[in-house]
Formats: C-alpha cells, structure tokens, sequence
C-alpha cells in the first residue's frame, strides 16, 4: 500500500488501477448512503477520484487513505446534496432549511465503510496463503476442515492455527492498525 | 456492524472474519463507468496542458429547470473555457459536433482515457465532428501553433 500509493504519485496507472479497485466500493457505498443519483455518484466520484491524484504528493501516511477518501467523499456527498436542495428550492419556492432526510446518513455507517476499505486493504496485502485460507472459510461455511485441507495441502491441525495466526497479520497491516487506533480514540472500543 | 460492546470486538477471530465477509462481499457491485471514470482520472490529471474548464453545460442547466420542460428532447450541449479559447460541444444522435473558438483552423486531438488519440480536422472556422460518440471519459485538445496546448477537463457523456 505504501508502495501504490508511491508508486501511483510516480505515474505508475497500473499502481492506480489497484488502488480504484481496492477503494472503489468506499466512495461508491457512501455515496449510495447518502442516496445520491448514479450520476450524483459519478459527479462526487470524478471530484474525489482528481482530489486523490493532486492530493498523492501530500499523503505521506498511506494508512491514512481510507480515512481521506471518507472524508473527501463525505464532503463531496454534502455539496451534491445542497445543490440539490437549493435547485429544489427555487422550484418549490420552498425555505432551503426543509430537512432533507439525504443529509442524514448516519455517522456509524461512514465508519463502518471505512473499516471495510482498511480491511480489504489489509488483506490485498496478506500472503497468497492466508487471502486463500480466509477466502476458503469465508465462501464456504458449508466446507469442512478436511475439505480445506485437501484444497490447501494443509494439515487439517493447522487450519485453526493458521486462521487465527492470518487474522492477526490482518490486524497489524497498517490500514487495518490506524482504523483500530482512530475507533478507540472515537471511544468505539 | 461496529458493535457497541465495551470490549474491542475486533480482537475477537470470529468477529473480525465476519467483518471481513462483508468486506470483500460487498451488498452493491461498483459500476463499471464508476470504475472507468475513476481511471480516467488518472490520466488525464497527469496532462500537461493549459486547462479549459466546464463553463456550461445543458444537462445541469435543464435538472434546475426540472419538469417544467423536461420533455423538450433537446441535444445535449457543453461549453469549456481558457482564458483565450473556447470549445463548444453538442451530442447528436450520431456523434459530436463542436467548434473550437477562435478559430485558427489546425486540429483538435480527441483523447481517451485508455491512452489512445485521434486527431480531429477543424474547418477554417474551427468546426469539428466526432463520430460516434465516446463510451469512455475523454477529452479535447488544442495545440496552438508555437507549441502551447489547452486541454478540456475530463468529459464523461
């Protein structure tokens, strides 16, 4: 991650393109929790996705992207929202003060999109070997031990092991960490 | 999904695998044009080129004025500002039709966000075609004859 977001500020679109596949669904579920049109969607995206490229020099702390583009989209989510209020106002000849239930999409919500972005952060840099483990447990409640064993060339002994053992690689990876840290200072803990 | 528990759900493997689920599970595909816009970006940020800015455009101007005339077909029309030079652009059923103003004759480059380039003959009087209309972000620019180039912010149809 440091890496892309280094490699990106040095012209690398291959860098880029994996980080619009990593942090895409981010901007797009809050735009969705803000309810906005697809082409409010497109718009905010546009603005957040051009904010990214000038704001790249400036990220020094690539932990610190999940939480940008949060923001960044948060924001731009509100502008396309008081625009819209204040065309409908004009229609309407109504006050620009009419609660507009847009407006409300709820803090805890945002927070959660953004542990979702650190998480699959987090685990875009976890080993081939524990993405395919946690993957296999994950799609497949339905799949025993032994068949994850067999598809892994594993042990079935070492399944239990290795799951916790990936999980707290996925902790430490650094997206993951500085959501950690920013929920506990949030009293979320 | 963030609990409300007083001790830190995330140190617990079952908690944090299932968070995980509907992480990389997502309720919503992203789109593919979200997606494709979003890697125009990209490209078109690292232009270097002097910038003529949206200074119009009919789609917005018509959602202002929403259900009073909405069902005028009307093309759909785009206006992008320098300081010294002017694109207009219009969507027609088979294409675009611009004009770059002043004129100073040349051609325009039509550039899409995938990295290749056409390039666009203008009339005498800076009157251009684009046939057919992009499917992918892109965008205009004009190299003026010592050299300087203005290109059009990203224009996605």
């Amino acid at each position: 991650m440091v890496d892309l977001v280094a490699r990106a500020r040095d012209g690398d679109s291959d860098a880029w393109a994996e980080l619009v596949r990593q942090f895409a669904p981010l901007v797009w579920s809050i735009c969705r929790q803000f309810r906005l049109q697809d082409a409010e969607c497109d718009d905010v995206g546009q603005n957040v996705w051009l904010g990214l490229v000038k704001a790249l020099p400036r990220l020094r702390e690539p932990a610190a992207l999940p939480g940008w583009l949060a923001t960044t989209t948060r924001r731009e989510c509100l502008r396309v929202v008081a625009a819209g209020r204040r065309r409908q106002a004009q229609e309407k000849h109504v006050d620009v003060d009419v609660e507009d239930e847009r407006l409300a999409a709820p803090e805890h919500n945002l927070v959660a999109e953004e542990l979702y972005a650190a998480l699959r952060a987090a685990f875009a840099q976890l080993s081939p070997r524990c993405q395919q483990l946690l993957t296999l447990l994950l799609e497949a409640e339905t799949l025993s031990y032994a068949e994850i064993s067999t598809r892994l060339d594993m042990p079935v002994g070492a399944i239990g092991p290795s799951r916790a053992r990936c999980l707290a690689r996925l902790r430490k990876c650094r997206e993951l960490a500085a959501w950690i840290e920013a929920e506990t200072r949030r009293g979320g803990a | 999904m963030v609990d409300d528990r007083a001790d830190r759900w995330w140190s617990d493997d079952d908690q944090l695998l299932s968070a995980l689920d509907q992480a990389i599970h997502p309720a919503e595909d992203v789109p593919d044009g979200f997606v494709r816009t979003a890697l125009a970006c990209f490209v078109w940020a690292g232009i270097d080129a002097d910038l003529a800015a949206l200074a119009y455009d009919s789609a917005v101007d018509l959602t202002e004025l929403a259900n009073t005339r909405a069902e005028s077909a009307q093309l759909r029309a785009l206006t992008f500002e320098a300081a010294d030079l002017t694109f207009e652009l219009e969507v027609t059923p088979d294409g675009l039709a611009g004009q770059v103003i002043p004129a100073h004759g040349g051609e325009l480059q039509l550039q899409l966000s995938d990295g290749t380039a056409t390039t666009v003959r203008l009339t005498e009087h800076g009157y251009f075609r684009i046939r057919p209309t992009p499917v992918t972000p892109f965008w205009l620019r004009y190299r003026f004859a010592d050299g300087r180039t203005i290109s059009t912010d990203l224009i996605v149809l």
